[in-house]
């Protein structure tokens, strides 16, 4: 039993950490964590369902596709939430402006996909038999596929020169624009990098287990638990905290059942910003 | 003519009337209408989203705190109205509005304690889960809270034994609204509203001013709860039944659609925010998700069209805006520096014993002693980075000590800025931290909140010591404010007038705190010669009622020209003290400040 939820708690954990990942993409030059970060989750799950579920489209053609829409909707969103932002001035804009995105793009599913449930059947559909747990294909394929594109970005921001200049950009945007830095151009190419990267993962989960098209908010908050919990800002703590929070709330649901894994996970939360108030491997952060 | 009519502020009282008017007389229309039960029940609801937006007012516009849990807190109170009914069953529902209000206050002060030490962002993403947490207890909780369902068959109240007619229960509710706006009204322009809104500027400098952030993030976070509850446990009666979608944020929606199209931080915005939003909602009630839609387009669009919403737009017009006034100098003889306890003069008031604050590696200040005197100008000089910066945090408890011991009057320093605030050290920083959003005199009203005796409850109430407080504090700032120039701006916004008058300002805020110490830091910087010199005699004439000053100044001349006694500090140690004409000619301290004279002579 434990066995099972460890390969569940590890699949789902991985997702997660897609999920954190991606709201520190945008965290980092804009100093926003975006609300609506999750409904491109769905969209990757709905693309899937379309193209690939109902269209019988080739899978590598509808990732192609799941892709192209993914980018539409980051420089889609990038409007949405940073042009409020910047006119408004409130110190409350960008959690509004998010979150009214957010539940805009949820209406939108919500209206396409009455009492659906966004899935599609797996490519590859095998499991194996490990120690008392079953492993399908396609977890081990989206444990893969996320450690690679985490590995890849963190390699990036450290080894390229765009990376520096959207490290820089995220220690004061003011100097990067300075020194000669494009930051409007990095902010609309992290919005769109990270909806890439949250409608990859949401296309990797769904043929595991099947979403509600109203359910992009409540990932949201995995992926923010996630991040706050390895550290807003960094890649690799986007991993750690992604499996953390994958892993406690299945062993959560295996030991107590039902209600638990949630609370659990907000408990956890709870705790750790009670007992370190700038995450379990972060800095503090300035300015919020 | 229409400009002048416009301009005189009566357009706007005679709108308001107009508005008050037809919510007023609305049920006598309603009643002849085809459907006179549902008509009543849209405003009905409207009011309690009134209700639930002032409270979102009160913590996120007032006291900058962000929350993502107030549908929660709606929820909660609709629960707890309807798990009291429901377990017995013969109550009469009036009852069940405390254990609603009451319920709302226990789940935001858990909240808040919870998260506390938690920054900006992370408070709201705890608010957020906290939301989602009491939603799926809701959903999970069997038969207590009715599963999916929620509880069903709240009745609304009873008068005596008939149950309360639409019409009855439509005025009560327009009570319950007017009630809440005055509790919103009153705390907020009281000695309470003032500190919470010191914290939302930042809590440095609420706690220079007294003020412990803490206890004032949960006293306004649960009152915040208490309106909320009780706007769900209307909202439970007037619709019957509660149930966990009462809680989802996409309900909220409409409560921060009006927060913000009608202004936050504005005591009228939410009901004007309410009342366009629940027009438009009416008109788009069967739209199903394009409601949503809808309702989150106008949000984005009102935050960047009119980003302070109707009222603050408004006010910031030339129509809405404060003006400059003449003022009688009525007050002008009475004693307005009153300290608490007035120090014999020449006692030692602040004893620094050695003290030390090692950054890592780095000893900024490296065993400092010095005393500063009742009565006496005590300033502090030495180049940039000489640790008087470091010093003066310290001293305050911004810093913790590495070690050394202070006196303060004769006893150990309090451990937290606020205490020694309290005990009477006033701070003026080195950058301004005025109350920008507020006006001029609510700035030195805020001073005074240490020394207010009245209860949130009075001031509420508007009980009788509650104003004669504050016709006293109000006569004073006006006194205090006449010492520097500044008594014809009291009504401006803190954020229109000029930088020295800025700087003065924040000294007098800091006067009104009736410090027996008052440390300024760099008070001179960017000054225009006249503000020099009100600064210089308002420092002598405080100093005349025997206020210990600790000056911290750059330039030279100004420092010089005050000070009874002079510190000069250089690598985090005292090089020289003594009187100003001794330390200007002290060799050490001119090559602390200009190098080596000699060499400099030589190369010339």
């Amino acid at each position: 039993m434990y066995a099972q939820a460890l390969v569940d708690g590890v699949f789902s954990g991985s997702i997660y950490a897609l999920i954190a990942l991606s709201l520190t993409i945008t965290y980092q030059p804009t100093r926003i964590m975006n609300f609506a970060q999750g409904e491109a989750f769905v969209l990757g799950g709905a693309v899937g369902f379309v193209a690939i579920g109902k269209m019988h489209i080739p899978w590598p053609l509808a990732l192609v596709i799941m892709i192209v829409a993914a980018a539409i909707m980051g420089y889609i969103m990038e409007r949405m939430v940073m042009l409020p932002v910047q006119l408004s001035g409130s110190r409350f804009a960008w959690i509004i402006a998010t979150l009214a995105a957010a539940l805009i793009f949820q209406a939108i599913w919500t209206m396409n996909f009455v009492g659906d449930v966004l899935s599609f059947k797996p490519p590859l559909d095998k499991s194996y038999s490990i120690a008392g747990a079953v492993m399908d294909f396609q977890q081990i394929a989206a444990i893969v596929i996320s450690l690679g594109i985490i590995i890849a970005y963190d390699q990036f921001l450290r080894r390229t020169l765009l990376g520096r200049a959207i490290r820089a950009t995220a220690h004061n945007s003011d100097t990067a624009t300075i020194l000669g830095i494009p930051t409007r151009r990095i902010i609309v190419g992290a919005f769109m990098l990270s909806t890439v990267v949250v409608a990859v993962a949401g296309f990797l989960w769904v043929p595991e287990i099947g979403i509600n098209p109203a359910s992009g908010l409540a990932f949201t908050i995995q992926g923010f638990t996630a991040a706050v919990i390895g550290g807003v800002g960094s890649p690799r703590g986007a991993l750690l905290g992604g499996l953390i929070v994958g892993l406690l709330a299945s062993f959560a649901d295996a030991i107590f059942g039902g209600l638990s894994a949630n609370i659990g996970v907000f408990l956890a939360l709870g705790l750790i910003l009670v007992l370190r108030p700038a995450g379990l491997f972060g800095k503090p952060m300035e300015g919020h | 003519m229409v400009n002048k009519f416009l301009l005189s502020g009566w357009a706007i009282r005679a709108l308001a009337l107009v508005a008050i008017a037809a919510v007023v007389l609305y049920p006598f229309w309603a009643k002849h209408s085809s459907n006179p039960e549902s008509n009543l029940s849209v405003l009905i609801i409207a009011f309690t989203s009134a209700m639930l937006t002032m409270s979102l007012n009160i913590c996120m516009g007032y006291g900058g705190l962000m929350s993502l849990a107030h549908t929660g807190m709606l929820m909660i109170g609709g629960y707890a109205s309807g798990i009291l009914f429901t377990r017995y069953y013969t109550i009469n529902s009036w009852y069940t509005l405390p254990a609603a209000l009451v319920a709302g206050v226990i789940f935001s002060v858990l909240i808040i304690s919870v998260s506390l030490r938690a920054t900006y962002l992370y408070f709201g993403i705890i608010t957020l889960a906290a939301n989602l947490v009491v939603m799926e207890i809701a959903r999970n909780g069997g038969d207590f809270s009715g599963g999916e369902n929620g509880i069903l068959g709240i009745s609304p109240p009873y008068i005596g034994d008939n149950p309360i007619s639409p019409m009855t229960f439509y005025y009560v509710c327009l009570a319950i609204l007017v009630a809440v706006y005055l509790v919103q009204r009153n705390t907020i322009l009281s000695g309470f509203g003032r500190a919470t809104m010191s914290l939302r500027e930042s809590s440095e400098t609420a706690s220079a001013l007294g003020v412990s952030p803490s206890v004032q993030r949960v006293k306004i976070f649960a009152i915040s709860g208490g309106i909320a509850g009780l706007a769900g446990g209307l909202l439970a009666m007037q619709s019957t039944f509660i149930s966990p979608d009462v809680g989802d944020l996409n309900g909220g929606l409409i409560f921060f659609v009006g927060l913000f199209l009608g202004g936050i931080g504005t005591l009228v915005g939410p009901l004007a925010g309410v009342a366009l939003i629940a027009l438009i909602d009416f008109q788009i009630r069967f739209s199903g998700a394009y409601r949503t839609l809808i309702l989150g387009g106008i949000l984005l669009l009102s935050m960047m069209v009119i980003p302070r919403g109707i009222v603050g737009t408004y006010r910031a017009s030339r129509w809405g805006e404060a003006k400059e006034h003449d003022v009688a100098s009525e007050d002008r003889d009475e004693n307005i520096i009153t300290t608490s306890e007035i120090d014999p003069r020449g006692e030692v008031v602040l004893d620094v014993r050695d003290v030390k604050k090692h950054f890592g590696g780095i000893h900024a200040v490296d065993g400092v002693s010095l005393a500063v005197r009742a009565g006496e100008i005590h300033a502090i000089m030495g180049p940039n980075g000489s640790g008087k910066s470091t010093l003066v945090s310290c001293l305050t408890r911004y810093h913790s000590l590495t070690s050394g011991e202070v006196g303060l009057f004769g006893k150990p320093l309090p451990r937290t800025p606020h205490g020694v605030a309290r005990a009477g050290v006033s701070r003026v920083f080195q950058v301004p931290h005025l109350f920008d959003r507020v006006s001029v005199i609510d700035n030195v009203l805020t001073g005074m909140r240490i020394h207010e005796k009245y209860t949130w409850l009075e001031s509420t109430l508007r009980l009788p010591r509650y104003v004669k407080e504050t016709r006293a504090e109000r006569r004073q700032a006006r006194a205090l404010l006449a010492l520097t120039g500044l008594q014809t701006k009291e009504e401006l916004s803190a954020a229109n007038i000029s930088h020295g008058q800025k700087r003065l300002l924040e000294i007098v805020r800091a006067v009104a705190t009736r410090p027996r110490i008052l440390i300024l830091d760099e008070p001179a910087t960017g000054l225009t010669q006249p503000e020099m010199e009100t600064l210089h005699n308002l420092i002598v004439y405080l100093a005349g009622h025997g206020i210990a000053i600790v000056l911290i100044e750059h330039n030279v001349d100004f420092l010089l020209g005050l000070a009874d006694i002079v510190t000069v500090l250089e690598g985090g140690r005292v090089i020289a003290e003594g009187k100003p004409d001794e330390v200007r000619n002290n060799p050490v301290v001119i090559e602390a400040y200009l190098g080596r004279t000699d060499l400099i002579e030589e190369s010339a």
